[in-house]
């Protein structure tokens, strides 16, 4: 990652009627990284992208791309894109290798070496009718399409919908090698451990708006744990309820499981007060969990 | 409305009936209002073979002349058009959008849903007919007149099970070859042909009989608008509605369903044959997708081939024939007032030009050209935000404008070989039946029919520019080119409104009569000027708005 911005958003603002879709999204996406957008249904992600794709117009706000403006520069800027559309459509009576034609003849050539390179790598099937195509392997050529003209900015929107583990793990070596070369991924997803793995930073958008703008490290660094403590009697909810930092407490019987930010002595030290402490486990939270924290906050406040 | 299958339909199909149904309904108050103001003695002097042919029973009154002219042809060619759609999309259009697995993934079984899909259907024509029924008594009364000698019931409910029939045939060919553009190619063929087809027999000595072929003649020719229902007529309709819905309920069991999948085609098997794989994929393969509208062309080169074939053929056909109409048929013709001829686009039987204005180019040519036009036009942009490609599309160094300029080449190049197709049918047919019409003349006709049907499919572009739906864009442009159409017909009946003509674009196509007086650059030029218009509006509304999702 470097210090250049390639995607930059200054108060972008999206309403539909009554509906804000998107509200003052101030947001830096620097060359060189994965930047993963995450969010649940309806949170603003793929307005955000249509925004950046000029297909829908700003209510208020701007966006750049490489330093131009969206809206006056997209067709120039477009040569320098790969897209991948959410719920990705493409032409049925067309085959793989016919899209590709198609789509290399609106940009004025491609490297049809690096093409079949591209469907190697992820095992697609360029012959076949796009329409007769399984979920998946249409998922294949649209992410070949956006890739094929080795894009400086690669916009995607839930791309690995429908692929299967293996090209998934392909597919991310991909973006990571577009991200070494000094190109920008930015990444729609509700696949967590995806961007878990592939993302440098994260920003999570709830409601129109971004409530984190994160590096994954970061995140990970906050020291949010996954533990589970076993006591030699029943313990209720209440035996925790003044220990700051326990999240998402579960009560089974002996057995106590909660999310934890803080120091684990003074968990230890609070929970064996009043019961006997028999076993305890604890982990790194993963992502998710993080992310599901960060919603649980905003939903309190 | 989302009860179950059956009420979702009629929820999904009503609006597009009702307006239809009030559109004939304005119509036909403005034909009882131009008849008004014309002395109708001329009809009864007219053969009894003449009035049958223009449906005007004998002693015509007001309201006998205005059912006879806006109902039984422009009403049941409308109401026909809107059921064939319903028809295609019964289960072929959920196959289409994906939607059918979904839909059968409920407790309904395959039958059951072809049956609903039926009774709606059903349901929604039959509304339309009610509609047709309210505004013909309606009508009238708002003019004050008093209509007799009409029974505007059978009238109604012939047009209702004429019209359920394309409905049915629709469905029967979609549902079981599971592709809605074979339903709709297969049944609007059999529509037009049989328009014609019951109109033209009847007039040839000998040929007579050969009407009977089409289901057309057993809606028409009993005219139901004066003889009541002809009920032996209707059973045949009727047996033809139950067979047709039979075949729906078999073919809907018989079949994978699809899930949409496209299928394989002739030119697929072709490509994949090493023998032939070569020519063919420098033919269609990288051809069709060398640019934006070639692609586009392609996309329509089904609908577009059956058109040129079937105005190619009609156009030479009509030639030979009219040697063989009888000499009363023809000198009575010649009698006619020019503004009576003017409902059949100026046509006069009496010479070879006229009898190809009325056969050919009075309906038949620019609609021919229109099916193409309005079929690009309407999908240019609406259907690839419908099928979501827009946006993919956009993700390439493509502008918007050039996008709706390419796309409009497209259009272009498909009008243009619909007009080419009509030209060389009518000279080749003036030649086989030694006419001796003017080819330059031919040539002026067709390319005013051209033009005509460039300026109707801009407005469906301008329409799918603005809007982003196919549908608007069609019913936009068809009830635009009908409403111009009968305009153009019912102006000149009354002096006050003959000068209105020149604001309806079929009065720039038909009324300097090309056939018989040359090309009337002026008349073209007014067109070409009207479609630059609307192209130009294409880009500027779709330049400014945001692209649908799904449109």
């Amino acid at each position: 990652m470097t210090d250049q911005i390639a995607i930059h958003t200054d108060g972008l603002t999206k309403h539909f009627g009554d509906v804000h879709a998107l509200v003052d999204l101030d947001l830096d996406v620097f060359a060189g990284e994965v930047f993963g957008y995450l969010g649940p249904n309806g949170a603003g992600k793929t307005t955000t992208i249509r925004l950046l794709m000029d297909e829908i117009r700003p209510t208020k706000g701007s966006a750049t791309i490489l330093g131009e403006d969206v809206r006056e520069k997209s067709v120039d800027l477009r040569k320098y894109i790969g897209y991948v559309p959410g719920d990705l459509a493409m032409y049925p009576n067309l085959t793989g290798r016919d899209t590709i034609t198609y789509f290399s003849n609106l940009r004025g050539g491609v490297d049809w070496s690096y093409v079949d390179q591209l469907a190697d790598r992820l095992d697609a099937d360029l012959t076949k009718k796009v329409g007769d195509l399984s979920s998946g392997n249409r998922q294949k050529v649209g992410i070949i399409q956006a890739f094929m003209n080795r894009p400086t900015v690669l916009v995607m929107d839930e791309p690995s919908s429908g692929l299967d583990p293996l090209v998934q793990r392909e597919f991310q070596q991909m973006m990571r090698e577009v991200a070494a070369d000094g190109g920008t991924v930015f990444l729609s997803s509700h696949t967590l451990s995806e961007v878990q793995r592939v993302a440098d930073r994260v920003g999570i958008i709830r409601h129109g708006k971004i409530i984190a703008l994160e590096a994954v490290a970061t995140l990970r660094a906050k020291g949010l744990r996954r533990v589970e403590l076993e006591f030699a009697e029943p313990v209720a909810a209440s035996d925790f309820s003044g220990i700051d930092g326990v999240r998402d407490l579960v009560i089974q019987n002996h057995h106590a499981v909660m999310s934890y930010e803080g120091r684990i002595g003074t968990l230890l030290h609070a929970a064996s007060r009043n019961h006997t402490l028999v076993d305890m486990s604890t982990q790194e939270a993963d992502l998710e969990e993080i992310f599901l924290t960060y919603y649980h906050d905003e939903e309190n406040h | 409305m989302l009860a179950n299958v059956f009420t979702k339909t009629i929820r999904d199909r009503w609006l597009g009936m009702f307006i239809g149904a009030v559109t004939l309904g304005l119509l036909l108050l403005m034909g009882m209002a131009a008849y008004k103001s014309i002395d109708l003695s001329i009809y009864d002097s007219m053969p009894a073979g003449f009035r049958n042919l223009m449906s005007i029973p004998a002693g015509a009154s007001l309201g006998a002349l205005a059912y006879g002219a806006i109902y039984t042809s422009y009403g049941a060619l409308t109401l026909a058009a809107i059921a064939i759609p319903m028809g295609t999309g019964a289960i072929a259009g959920e196959e289409r959008n994906g939607t059918i697995g979904l839909l059968l993934g409920n407790p309904v079984s395959r039958i059951s849903a072809v049956a609903q899909k039926a009774a709606a259907i059903l349901v929604v024509t039959a509304f339309g007919a009610v509609v047709l029924w309210l505004a013909g008594i309606g009508a009238p009364a708002a003019l004050g007149e008093t209509v007799t000698g009409i029974t505007l019931v059978a009238l109604c409910f012939a047009m209702f099970v004429n019209s359920l029939f394309y409905g049915f045939l629709a469905m029967a060919i979609s549902t079981w070859t599971g592709k809605r553009g074979i339903g709709a190619g297969v049944s609007t063929g059999v529509l037009i042909v049989g328009f014609i087809g019951a109109g033209l027999f009847p007039i040839i000595p000998g040929w007579e009989n050969v009407a009977k072929v089409f289901p057309w003649y057993y809606y028409a020719s009993s005219k139901p608008q004066t003889n009541g229902i002809d009920w032996w007529h209707m059973s045949v309709l009727i047996i033809g509605i139950v067979l047709l819905v039979a075949i729906a309920l078999i073919g809907v069991t018989r079949r994978d369903l699809r899930s949409q999948s496209v299928g394989v085609t002739i030119m697929d098997r072709l490509r994949a044959n090493p023998r032939t794989a070569k020519i063919v994929e420098r033919l269609v393969g990288s051809a069709q997708v060398s640019g934006i509208w070639m692609k586009s062309v392609s996309e329509h080169q089904g609908l577009l081939i059956v058109t040129v074939y079937v105005m190619l053929i009609m156009s030479l056909v009509i030639g030979p024939l009219y040697n063989v109409i009888t000499g009363p048929v023809k000198e009575f013709g010649a009698s006619l007032p020019p503004t009576l001829l003017a409902l059949f686009g100026g046509g006069n039987l009496s010479t070879p030009e006229g009898f190809y204005q009325i056969e050919i180019f009075g309906m038949m040519a620019p609609a021919g050209v229109m099916i193409a036009t309005i079929a690009a036009g309407s999908r240019a942009l609406a259907g690839e935000e419908q099928n979501r490609t827009m946006g993919l599309l956009l993700s390439n160094p493509v502008s918007r404008s050039s996008v709706v300029m390419r796309k409009t080449v497209a259009m272009v190049v498909e009008g243009i070989a619909v007009g080419v197709s009509i030209f060389i049918g009518v000279w080749l047919g003036s030649i086989i039946g030694r006419l001796g019409m003017s080819a330059g003349n031919i040539a002026a006709a067709s390319l005013l029919a051209t033009l005509l049907g460039l300026a109707i499919g801009a407005l469906a572009l301008a329409l799918s520019a603005a809007t982003g739906r196919v549908r608007v864009a069609v019913y936009g442009a068809i009830g635009v080119a009908l409403v111009s159409h009968v305009l153009n017909a019912f102006l000149p009946l009354n002096a006050s409104t003959e000068g209105l003509t020149k604001w309806t674009p079929f009065g720039y196509y038909l009324n300097s009569d090309p056939l018989a007086n040359g090309m009337d650059w002026w008349h073209g030029l007014v067109l070409l000027v009207l479609t630059v218009v609307l192209v130009g509006l294409s880009v500027v509304w779709f330049q400014n708005r945001d692209l649908k999702q799904k449109g």
